[in-house]
């Protein structure tokens, strides 16, 4: 019996999957650890970083356990890359129900899974987002992309907007730092998600290991839609790669210069300080959105200058799912 | 107007610290900053040299500022046992060392020492998880002992009560009951009434246990900061048997001492001089943990549980454009302050990140910047220039 919600398709008669949260259950494929969460906290949807979605919204971000990657620079190695069943013990367990009135409670306009890799734990966020659409709370999440056909529709069902980690862009990058054989599912599925949903794209760079790779990914993205915005994160290698030398940001931002021309919305951040967080109107190149990053998941909205997404200096469109919401905006509305 | 530099390895970019703008300075000291921060690149709050780097850059930028007053924080031992499980003997040695770089210091700079422990840690027993009330129970990263209980069902006070019969909660306290315990300090809540920020009880947990919360860190810890009702203070200059006598302590001996106050956190009697005094670190059922509201304390000589507290929901004010965006929940700076109004030259140099430049009023302060204990560089803040000649 084969699992089919990753590209891994561990057969499941033989034990548990590659991430360690299905197991055979009569033949079908079960979360061994259903509603589980290992964290539900507020937090800017610019920190996830969602750039291009209700800029300035509060999220509740949530997360589980396992992944079906192996990324030797993971950062979130101490509990992605550990075996889920022996992290259990800091889960929180909420139902869907519990999960969606925490986010009310909590004053959240939307909820963003993004600790780890969404596809180990998908029946649940199924449950959590029947009682999301409810509410009227849309959900995202950050995805590695190697997910099947279908499960990549189950994404697309739940999630409205989807940030998807394109890593590299070859099989040997994925093979050596990754440990997955071949990149072509994550192409596929990006192209299906952008059909769904909206999406971003997030690419680590390391320099001197992918960094000749980045103009292929821009490529790739404008073949989609350039206007799809994309996040070239200066890589913090943790984990087996703990002593990399950090990417110098002056000479990685010259490799990104022929891709500006390709995609308007470039963005160059995982820094303190970055001077390419600002979205540009793609007519004139006026600021259109200015915001502030404190590296990583400290990015924050400064200040939205294009009311109805539109540019304040030429009226050009800016491309955007939904507009501004107020940070304290469902605290208000709620009178709480 | 106070210049941020940050220094992200190889890159370095300058803001006014307030409002986080980008900032032009062409005053020497902006440069002699930028240069003693890239001399220095942080090796991160687990790696075994980051108390090194405290004592390395220090040193250097006095090299270059000679100031009176230099506050230091040694910390890679506290987040390095609160994460990481070591045998006795390990954090035993790891708490010595703490101490020896700090006696390191003194001996190279020759300064007239103040040394501060947090107090000793003790293993996690057991996880309090309180993530079900009905209400919003709200802990933070960094605390242990305290939780905040905001709009609790009757469901919710018997739950709790019956956790307290079941000795893993000390007590539960209600928000006139925590204010009371300080009202003799005058304490800054009203911000924090008005603005409905503050729990309607804090709820503290019994020694060895920790809230699994609303807050908490996705690393479990496991260790976490004893009881310290009292702490271990050594210093030549006199005795002070209170937390909140430091601050006079130091002010009143600068006239005629270069003075080093040194914070090493995580670290308790046993590790200090024999000739140390024990301090009172709060009154009543409440001392400080390590954080925000210890420092504060320290420097102000106030007790400042409200200033930064856990249990408050915080996030209410995270809109977009805060003022001082690098400076963690800070969103002021804090009056009366060690340094404040200290005519001498002071700095700080610490791996506490994201405020010690708030925390003493020092001229200038060199902090890692980390965040979860991910290593983003290093934070230089510049108060004041007009104090520095070349």
């Amino acid at each position: 019996m084969k699992c089919h919600f990753c590209e891994h398709r561990c057969d499941l008669t033989k034990g548990k999957s590659f991430c360690g949260m299905y197991a055979d259950e009569g033949g079908r494929a079960v979360e061994r650890y259903p509603d589980r969460w290992c964290t539900y906290s507020p937090s800017r949807i610019e920190s996830v970083p969602f750039y291009h979605a209700w800029p300035g919204s509060r999220s509740m971000i949530i997360g589980t356990a396992g992944c079906n990657f192996r990324c030797r620079y993971c950062s979130n190695s101490f509990i992605a890359c550990r075996n889920p069943a022996e992290v259990q013990d800091v889960m929180f367990e909420f139902s869907g129900e519990k999960l969606t009135a925490m986010a009310k409670k909590l004053g959240c306009h939307n909820i963003i899974f993004n600790v780890n890799e969404p596809a180990v734990s998908l029946p649940s966020l199924m449950r959590v987002s029947e009682h999301a659409k409810k509410e009227g709370i849309p959900m995202g999440c950050l995805t590695n992309g190697y997910t099947t056909e279908e499960s990549t529709l189950m994404l697309a069902e739940i999630f409205s907007f989807v940030h998807v980690g394109l890593k590299g862009f070859s099989n040997a990058f994925y093979k050596e730092y990754v440990g997955v054989n071949s990149i072509d599912p994550i192409l596929r599925n990006i192209y299906t998600l952008s059909q769904h949903c909206h999406i971003e794209i997030a690419s680590p760079v390391i320099e001197n290991v992918n960094d000749h790779e980045l103009p292929d990914i821009a490529e790739f993205i404008c073949d989609i839609n350039p206007d799809i915005p994309w996040h070239v994160f200066r890589l913090l290698p943790e984990h087996q790669m703990k002593e990399m030398k950090y990417p110098d940001i002056e000479r990685m931002n010259q490799v990104l210069e022929s891709s500006r021309k390709l995609l308007p919305y470039i963005y160059f951040h995982n820094f303190v300080g970055s001077d390419w967080v600002n979205t540009l109107c793609p007519q004139c190149g006026a600021v259109a959105v200015k915001r502030f990053s404190l590296g990583c998941s400290g990015d924050r909205l400064d200040e939205f200058l294009a009311p109805g997404n539109i540019c304040p200096a030429c009226g050009a469109g800016i491309a955007m799912l939904g507009t501004k919401v107020s940070w304290n905006e469902k605290r208000e509305k709620e009178g709480v | 107007m106070s210049l941020a530099i940050i220094d992200a390895r190889q890159w370095q970019n300058r803001f006014d610290l307030e409002s986080g703008q980008k900032k032009e300075e062409s005053h020497p000291a902006a440069a002699m900053l930028s240069k003693v921060l890239s001399w220095n690149p942080y090796p991160g709050d687990m790696d075994e040299k980051a108390n090194e780097w405290v004592t390395r850059t220090a040193l250097d930028l006095m090299d270059q500022y000679e100031p009176n007053l230099v506050c230091l924080s040694y910390v890679q031992q506290f987040f390095s046992h609160r994460h990481l499980a070591h045998s006795q003997a390990d954090w035993e040695k790891m708490c010595e060392t703490a101490m020896a770089e700090a006696e390191k210091f003194i001996k190279i700079s020759g300064y007239t020492p103040v040394i501060v422990g947090t107090g000793g840690m003790i293993p996690l027993k057991e996880e309090i998880d309180v993530s079900g009330l009905d209400g919003l129970a709200v802990s933070s990263n960094w605390s242990a002992r305290y939780c905040g209980v905001h709009w609790p069902s009757s469901g919710d006070m018997e739950l709790l009560s019956a956790l307290k019969a079941r000795e893993k909660i000390e007590r539960i306290v209600s928000k006139k009951e925590w204010i009371d315990l300080f009202r003799s300090e005058e304490p800054k809540v009203k911000i924090h009434q008005d603005e409905v920020l503050m729990p309607d009880f804090l709820v503290v947990a019994a020694e060895g246990h920790s809230f699994k919360t609303l807050g908490t860190t996705l690393r479990k810890p496991v260790n976490i900061p004893a009881n310290n009702f009292k702490i271990p203070v050594y210093t030549p200059l006199g005795s002070v048997d209170d937390i909140r006598g430091i601050k006079h302590l130091v002010r009143s001996n600068l006239d005629h001492h270069k003075i080093a106050l040194i914070l090493v956190e995580g670290v308790g009697k046993a590790f200090f001089p024999s000739d140390h005094a024990m301090c009172e670190n709060g009154p009543g059922w409440f001392c400080h943990e390590p954080g925000d509201a210890f420092y504060l304390t320290l420097s102000t000589g106030k007790h400042e549980p409200f200033a930064y507290p856990a249990g408050y929901r915080s996030f209410d004010l995270d809109a977009e454009a805060v003022k001082f965006p690098f400076s963690g929940y800070m969103l002021s700076v804090p009056e009366n302050t060690l340094a404040l109004d200290y005519p001498g030259k002071s700095i700080a140099v610490g791996n506490r990140s994201m405020f010690m430049h708030m925390m003493f009023g020092v001229d200038i302060s060199i902090e890692c910047f980390a965040r979860n204990l991910f290593n983003q560089g290093c934070l230089g803040a510049l108060h004041r220039m007009d104090k520095y000649e070349k």
